[in-house]
């Protein structure tokens, strides 16, 4: 654990700074540039929006800010554990070449998500805003959610890295839970409302996108406190995942580079 | 032996490798179906080093020969500290490595100027020692104005030249060296053989020198160590070692 935190601080800078330039070089011949970062986000929620508010007839509250809401919320961990599988792989030429913590890799690519997901935030905020959402103060509890929900993303992108080493199918796998959990999670549609017993009560525990996003809901949409006891839950699974992360990538990393 | 070295200054030693032993084995590529089966299979197991152990003094520079297979690159990269050993160990004694390897970290959508930072940072160094050392790798590459364009603009020559600047300038106690670099045109070939011996002319600085042409290694080492199939066939003076060399390979 001691070396992890060593190995943070000794190379968050280069983290930073490789974040940075993954974010300019994907803009930097693109037509419409950053705004991409607006539109795709936003369309995807027209879409949804389109689709399960005026087809299906959904009467949710607020319901762009609700589905936006979720879509910041699942864009973030969909990236994160798509991106983490074939991380090690995809930098073959680093890992080759250099030594350094296999987790500062994931460390950077999580902040080029962040970004990502802080823009979405931005514009949540605005659709709250346009929509005439009564704010609160319990927003600023977006903060500790999100936290947790990295930490969380963190963890288990750390374990499927490992693993994506050496299992060449691996993404074929991730690629058909992340859809279950997608449709599983409520992203479009309120689980509260559409789901009864036990069901709603498994998927609102078990799942821990669909939790962190009805929390998130709860405290943005709602004004109401979130569930701090799952809070607190979450937590520790996360850290719990973090630590067999870590402990895996200090135990294999130094064999990635003979593998790949 | 140790002790001593301490004592007198002149005969420090900055690498200390054990008995060294690499395999290709630990783990392997597999799929989730083969894993679920979990079938015995016999592993193929390749042993790149077997039982390798030296020491290189500190300013020395060591070359390093043997035919393709040997083991060569594998124990550069160990010691380098991209593999572990499978068993013994590697002991530099604090001191910093890198090896010396062509544009690591290069992202080619942004400027050159941008990937000096990004490829620095990686080899360990701070932001603050790069940004003190920046002009220097600037004016070494010398490739004009493009230094401010990305990198995917560059010919690559251009590449080469900025990419070996940035190691070439960036220095750490010891240096791996796999396979002299020849880059750029003739002009810069000469500049960076220049700067190269300049580099490992240090009498600080400890080297590795990895290469085929035994020219470079006459000219440059002052010790040359010969692998063959992972082990350690002899180790001494250039000029003992080389004929007899050369022999073995025109068997």
């Amino acid at each position: 654990m001691e070396k992890f935190f060593k190995n943070i601080k000794k190379y968050y800078k280069y983290a930073i700074r490789s974040a940075k330039a993954e974010l300019k070089s994907e803009v930097a011949d693109s037509y419409l540039n950053w705004l991409w970062w607006i539109i795709e986000p936003f369309c995807f929620m027209l879409i949804y929006v389109f689709v399960f508010g005026v087809v299906f007839h959904n009467n949710t509250p607020y319901f762009a800010s609700f589905v936006f809401i979720g879509l910041t919320c699942w864009d973030f961990f969909n990236r994160m554990i798509n991106g983490s599988v074939k991380l090690i792989t995809n930098n073959r030429d680093l890992v080759t070449k250099v030594y350094i913590p296999k987790y500062i890799l994931l460390l950077a690519k999580s902040f080029t998500y962040l970004f990502k997901m802080g823009i979405s935030l931005v514009i949540t905020f605005g659709l709250m805003i346009f929509q005439g959402v009564p704010l609160s103060w319990h927003i600023i509890f977006i903060i500790p959610i999100i936290a947790i929900l990295y930490v969380l993303t963190f963890g288990a992108g750390m374990i499927l890295m490992n693993f994506g080493v050496t299992i060449n199918d691996l993404s074929n796998f991730t690629s058909i839970l992340l859809r279950m959990v997608f449709y599983l999670s409520g992203v479009f549609y309120n689980i509260n409302e559409r789901l009864h017993g036990k069901i709603k009560f498994f998927l609102l525990r078990i799942n821990p996108i669909a939790f962190i996003m009805n929390e998130l809901r709860k405290v943005l949409l709602q004004n109401r406190f979130p569930s701090f006891v799952g809070l607190t839950f979450w937590l520790c699974v996360g850290i719990i995942l973090c630590a067999i992360g870590i402990h895996m990538i200090h135990k294999n990393e130094n064999s990635y580079a003979k593998v790949i | 032996m140790k002790t001593e070295s301490k004592n007198t200054k002149t005969k420090k030693i900055t690498v200390t490798v054990k008995d060294l032993y690499i395999s290709y084995r630990g783990l392997k590529k597999t799929s989730i179906r083969a894993s679920i089966g979990k079938l015995k299979s016999k592993v193929e197991v390749f042993e790149a080093l077997k039982g390798v152990s030296f020491e290189v003094e500190e300013g020395k520079i060591l070359g390093i020969i043997g035919k393709n297979g040997s083991g060569k690159s594998t124990m550069l990269r160990a010691i380098a500290g991209i593999f572990s050993p499978d068993k013994g160990t590697i002991d530099l004694h604090g001191n910093s490595v890198s090896l010396l390897s062509i544009g690591v970290g290069f992202n080619r959508k942004l400027t050159g100027k941008e990937n000096i930072y990004l490829s620095g940072m990686l080899l360990g160094f701070s932001e603050e020692q790069i940004k003190a050392k920046e002009k220097e790798i600037i004016d070494f590459a010398d490739i004009g104005d493009f230094i401010n364009r990305p990198v995917k603009t560059y010919s690559s020559g251009m590449y080469s030249k900025l990419a070996f600047a940035i190691t070439a300038i960036l220095e750490t106690d010891i240096m791996l060296i796999d396979e002299v670099l020849s880059v750029g045109d003739t002009r810069f070939k000469e500049k960076s053989y220049n700067k190269m011996k300049e580099l490992i002319s240090d009498t600080h600085r400890t080297v590795l020198i990895v290469s085929h042409s035994l020219d470079t290694i006459k000219n440059l080492c002052d010790e040359v160590l010969w692998l063959n199939d992972g082990e350690i066939i002899d180790i001494g003076k250039p000029e003992d070692i080389i004929p007899k060399y050369v022999e073995f390979m025109n068997k």
